[in-house]
């Protein structure tokens, strides 16, 4: 299993490093370029002014050499410097990087706990009514575009009642912590019930699979406690899902949820890669994608090496 | 009795994180106390260096924080805002210099407002004159406008106050500065040690918070990348003093969200500068008017369509005319816009001065446009589309900016009425960053829809001169995408930026509105109009229409009692 | 089963109709009525205009057709494309198969978002295509549908190579290999039909999963553009006019809902018929909660 995982870390090793590339390729070949931008913004700045702000940000170079200055910089520990945020890179990312734990952990661990005690009620009496009722929100939860539900929330919670606050992380001003917490209800409601709707359905399956199985019957012909069955038995058996569903959603943690951030002015990381994209820079939006992509293939690697754990009929070549 | 069991251990876990919630809930919002004033815009600025990159969220947050030393006012007359007394040939203080090669230049002479200070306490004087100009000339330093520095050959300090610059071309506008930003030399010096890393830093970036870098009623106290920016009076200001003892400028980029958060109180009122499109604004105003303040006022930019002269059936005068006459651009003014969008027929806003309604107007008139068509060997089909003697039809690609709502509204209003005299158009739309980077700059359009933004008298220099034609030749610099070549036009241009007269100045202005509104190398749509939404009990703030923010009459806003 | 098949059948057959629909009601989706605004119900009207005049229920037909050709090809397209790497790459094994799934892992984590801008903007004319096509207006529904390919033929790869790294093994495929059979035929006539049921279960979800990428593409500005309609379009645009006309949203918003909605539920009838011992499988829903990965089948 060691050499299994580090065959994997070294194959992560190569794809970031081609994936920078790729990335930094897709970026430079989008047409047009944001000095261009600007000169449509301001009607007095001169043709020569743009040849001399393009040069100046050495915008006016071929594309392999721009990604080579950038690779050498990278490898020296300097990510360089965000021309969108006006600040090192890694100033620019790590607040923001810090927004998204916020607001994504805690959604994540609440959508999972909900998805955990609907899909195990579900899983318990299977085709019965409740079990139609979780079904039924399951499908609905995946259904619903993000953005729409997002509005909706707003428009009721927000502006229909007023009883939270529509957008941002905080009031300007203030560093509490119960009203940050109060920025973060709306945001985290609808990424929790957009993500515990599909995890459900995940849990739900496994449980089902699992209490089907021998060896719960034995258990209760035994006379072990119904807690003891779910608890001890049924629960192994549904960390399968419970793995890939922390596989999933580890990468989301860094790689942030564009729409809903979007939606909620939420300063995360989702909208983060979104501008530096769009606004071709470079340096941060290097650095964000490539955190986002080790996390999630780094994340999929410990999952895999839970199922090997988990379930000792899977085997690694 | 297990799901009973089961139900109970939920309801134990439920219980206290509703208790949570609820706790977090009832904290009460705020309430709108009339001291501080929120405001929502649709951007953030990435830096707020007066002199590094332009955008418009940098300056609604500037004009509060950080005074010009000029600006066109809600009159659209240039005032002085720091300095004394604006330079003039008549008050002596402007002074014509003849230069070599028959050339004419002006030396200009300026005083700063003794009153002026940082916010930190140290007084504005012609050090920082000095240092701005050292900035600007150095190629290094990531300025934006650099051709301004450019022409200013030299300055000649008389004192800690008055200064004179020695300016290399006698335009008409020769007295309007306000791109000369003061940049504080005791704050930014050591920032420009190297001149290479200035931009990266300048302690407007590195330290925003910083009072020195302020000199207007308000100073920037704190900068949240991407969320918000707070300010709060400036103790050093000499000039009537602010009202609100805090200001929030929040942003939101997406609009329905501005809207809900308006509602909703998080904000008091959406800038016109940067909020809701027009037909948004116009549906808000339907459905909430009354609970606000709502004030429309059309500005400086002009939304138009850009002909491409080098495509054959285009180059043909008529067929432009037929096209324009196919519009019913009061139909679209109206019923999309509430008739709070004048169509334009030309490029110069009607509050300008140069500005002649004495220019041929083109009223929604199909039948002559199908007589024009026709004329110029386009026959319409059975299926109703035109075409020409060897059956190509009538057909073109229009462009515009894509996401953009309103301007996709209008495109398929524009496709329909076209399709009604005959003439086949297919909507192609691109990102901002590829239409202006690319596809102008590279001429590979037939129409395009969008805006020109300009400043009061601007000369259309890079828009209407030959010498601005993008081509292979010149490197595709130019904005002068349609290719309109006219020497007549060409003269009035050259002319126009050195004329003194007003009055002669006028007759120059009509004239290449005349030309222009006959020509036609592009089909004038309208003047784009700001929406600002405030509260009812906000008074004093008054949208110029000709691009200078509001916030620069900042003092002048109040709340009613 | 027959719930959401009847429901299913009923839109699909009200949005390819459209065209029919318009010429009995004597109306045309695209047909611009500055006069009539954001209009109510009314006979003529029978779901109200929208901000152009335009009939809402006759774009919203037409915005069916649009969704649902989007949906359906991008799901057959990404499941024949998965199919192929996957059988290719469960059945060779080795070296091939590590190769190909290594690629399969990395383009589930590369980010979604600069290649969906380049290729929005791409100029197509470079690619050689003819100009009829890069003219007509359908083609921002093909870069859509190339788009959600490019993103979704993973997750029938890996179901595929999970099904064939377990049936390469069974007796009647050595058997086969015994008797001479070549890869081609033995990838077709055995291993395929063994992945039959887990496959259409996966595409069937899929359908709906792509109506819902189209819809946030819309949101961004990226998706189908006018004077095409699709769901997610009107969706979009009708974010905006929420306080003013709410209505505009809950029409294709509700559309979107059922169809997604039947696609599941089929989806899952199909799955309990088919293949009663997997787990549910998700397309990949990115730009809205991170990266998905469908769950390894362990038990294979």
């Amino acid at each position: 299993m060691i050499r299994f995982a580090a065959i994997r870390l070294v194959e992560i090793m190569a794809m970031l490093v081609l994936m920078s590339f790729v990335i930094y390729a897709l970026i430079g070949l989008m047409p047009g370029d944001p000095i261009d931008l600007m000169r449509s913004a301001d009607p007095r700045m001169s043709t020569a002014d743009a040849a001399r702000l393009k040069a100046l940000y050495g915008l006016d170079q071929p594309l392999l050499l721009r990604y080579m200055a950038w690779a050498r910089q990278a490898l020296a520990g300097d990510l360089g410097y965000s021309r969108l945020f006006a600040a090192p890179v890694w100033q620019a990312l790590l607040p923001r990087l810090g927004n998204s734990l916020l607001l994504m952990g805690p959604s994540f661990v609440l959508a999972f706990a909900v998805a955990l005690g609907l899909g195990t009620a579900a899983a318990r009496r299977p085709h019965s009514r409740l079990d139609a009722a979780i079904n039924l929100f399951c499908f609905a939860g995946v259904s619903l575009p993000t953005f729409w539900l997002a509005l909706v929330l707003i428009l009721v919670f927000a502006a229909g009642f007023g009883w939270l606050p529509a957008s941002g992380i905080a009031t300007a001003g203030s560093s509490d912590i119960a009203d940050r917490l109060r920025h973060l209800v709306l945001p985290a409601t609808t990424l929790i019930l957009v993500s515990a709707a599909s995890y459900t359905r995940y849990v739900r399956a496994a449980m089902r699979e699992a209490l089907a199985q021998d060896h719960i019957r034995t258990a209760r012909a035994k006379g072990a406690s119904e807690a003891r069955v779910i608890m001890h038995h049924a629960l192994r058996a549904a960390l399968v899902p419970v793995t890939t569903i922390l596989a999933l959603s580890f990468g989301g943690l860094v790689s942030g949820a564009l729409v809903t951030e979007t939606m909620f002015a939420y300063p995360g990381m989702g909208k983060l890669i979104f501008d530096a994209v769009m606004g071709n820079d470079y340096n941060l939006a290097l650095a964000a994608l490539l955190l986002a992509t080790a996390v999630t293939m780094v994340a999929n690697l410990a999952a895999d090496l839970a199922y090997a754990w988990l379930d000792p009929r899977v085997s690694y070549r | 009795m297990n799901v009973f069991r089961e139900t109970q251990r939920t309801r134990r876990c439920i219980a206290p994180l509703v208790g949570l919630l609820a706790s977090v809930a009832m904290t009460p919002v705020s309430a709108a106390e009339h001291d501080v004033l929120s405001i929502g815009i649709t951007q953030f600025p990435a830096t707020l260096n007066p002199s590094i990159d332009v955008m418009a969220a940098k300056s609604y947050v500037l004009g509060a924080a950080l005074r010009p030393f000029t600006v066109y006012d809600a009159e659209w007359k240039l005032a002085c805002l720091l300095c004394t007394e604006l330079p003039s040939i008549g008050n002596g203080l402007a002074v014509t210099v003849d230069l070599p090669e028959g050339k004419k230049g002006i030396d200009l002479t300026y005083t700063i407002r003794p009153d002026a200070r940082w916010a930190d306490g140290v007084p504005v004087t012609t050090a920082d004159v000095r240092f701005t100009y050292e900035v600007g000339r150095n190629p290094q330093s990531g300025v934006s406008n650099a051709e301004l520095y450019r022409r200013i050959t030299g300055i000649d300090v008389k004192d800690d106050r008055t200064f004179t610059l020695h300016v290399d071309k006698l335009t008409f506008d020769y007295a309007a500065i306000h791109d000369f930003m003061l940049l504080p030399a005791h704050i930014e010096r050591d920032a420009f040690a190297e001149p290479a890393q200035y931009r990266l830093r300048t302690h407007y970036n590195t330290d925003p918070t910083n009072p020195g870098l302020y000199n207007g009623p308000y100073r920037v106290t704190e900068f949240v990348a991407g969320s918000h920016i707070l300010l709060e009076p400036n103790p050093h200001w000499a000039g009537p003093p602010g009202r609100f003892r805090r200001i929030t400028v929040r942003t939101i980029e997406n609009t329905a969200a501005l809207e809900a958060n308006l509602l909703s109180g998080t904000i008091d009122m959406i800038a016109g500068e940067l909020g809701l499109p027009l037909d948004e604004g116009l549906a808000f105003a339907k459905r909430n008017g009354e609970a606000f303040q709502i004030i429309y006022k059309p500005g400086l930019v002009y939304e138009h369509v850009d002909v491409n002269l080098a495509q054959p059936a285009l180059a043909d005068r008529r067929v432009r005319e037929a096209l324009i006459l196919g519009l019913d651009r009061e139909a679209i003014s109206q019923s999309l816009f509430a008739g709070r969008q004048p169509v334009a027929d030309s490029f110069v806003n009607p509050l300008d001065l140069g500005y002649t309604g004495e220019v041929p107007r083109y009223r929604h008139d199909p039948a002559r446009a199908e007589a024009l068509l026709e004329a110029s060997g386009w026959r319409k089909g059975a299926d109703g589309l035109r075409r020409d003697a060897q059956g190509q039809k009538l057909s073109f690609e229009l462009m515009t900016t894509a996401g953009n709502r309103s301007r996709e509204l209008v495109e398929q209003v524009l496709q329909s009425q076209w399709r009604g005299i005959g003439v086949d158009v297919r909507i192609k739309n691109e990102p901002a960053r590829v239409l202006f980077g690319d596809t102008l700059p590279h001429r590979r359009f037939e129409l395009a829809m969008y805006a020109w933004i300009s400043s009061p008298e601007n000369v259309p220099r890079s828009i209407l001169h030959s010498s601005e034609i993008p081509s292979a030749a010149n490197g595709f610099v130019g904005q002068n995408a349609t290719g309109f070549t006219s020497t007549e036009m060409d003269r009035l241009i050259d002319a126009l930026e050195i004329e003194l007269d007003p009055n002669a100045r006028k007759t120059l202005w009509a004239e290449a509105q005349r030309l222009y509104a006959v020509e036609l190398p592009s089909l004038p749509l309208y003047f784009r109009s700001d929406v600002f939404i405030l509260p009812k009990w906000l008074t004093g703030v008054r949208p110029t229409g000709n691009q200078s923010p509001t916030t620069l009459w900042i003092t002048d806003w109040s709340a009613q009692p | 089963m027959k719930l959401p098949l009847i429901l299913l059948t009923v839109i699909a057959v009200a949005s390819f109709a459209a065209p029919l629909v318009s010429a009995l009601l004597g109306g045309d989706p695209n047909l611009v009525d500055l006069l009539n605004r954001l209009s109510g119900p009314s006979l003529a009207h029978p779901l109200g205009t929208d901000e152009l005049g335009r009939d809402v229920l006759l774009r919203l037909l037409a915005g069916g057709r649009v969704s649902l050709v989007i949906g359906i090809a991008a799901a057959l397209a990404a499941a024949a494309v998965g199919t192929l790497i996957g059988l290719v790459a469960g059945y060779l094994g080795g070296w091939t198969d590590r190769v190909l799934m290594r690629g399969t892992d990395a383009v589930i984590a590369l980010p979604l978002l600069p290649l969906l801008i380049v290729l929005a903007a791409l100029d197509l004319t470079k690619l050689g295509l003819p100009a009829s096509l890069i003219q007509s207006d359908e083609i921002s529904v093909v870069r859509i549908v190339v788009l959600a390919v490019l993103v979704g033929w993973t997750t029938a790869a890996r179901l595929v190579r999970g099904a064939a790294l377990v049936t390469r093994n069974r007796d009647f495929v050595r058997a086969a290999r015994s008797l001479g059979a070549g890869v081609p035929h033995i990838l077709w006539v055995h291993i395929l039909p063994n992945v039959l049921g887990p496959l259409i279960v996966a595409t069937t979800l899929s359908v709906g999963d792509v109506i819902l990428f189209e819809s946030v593409l819309s949101f961004l500005g990226l998706g189908v553009q006018p004077p095409l309609s699709s769901w997610g379009s009107m969706l979009s645009n009708a974010q905006e006019l929420i306080t003013a006309a709410p209505l505009l949203a809950v029409y294709p918003g509700l559309m979107i809902f059922l169809t997604v909605m039947a696609c599941n539920l089929l989806g899952d009838a199909l799955q309990r018929r088919l293949d009663p011992g997997a787990a549910p499988r998700p397309f990949r829903r990115t730009l809205i909660a991170g990266k998905e990965k469908p769950p390894r089948e362990a038990r294979r």
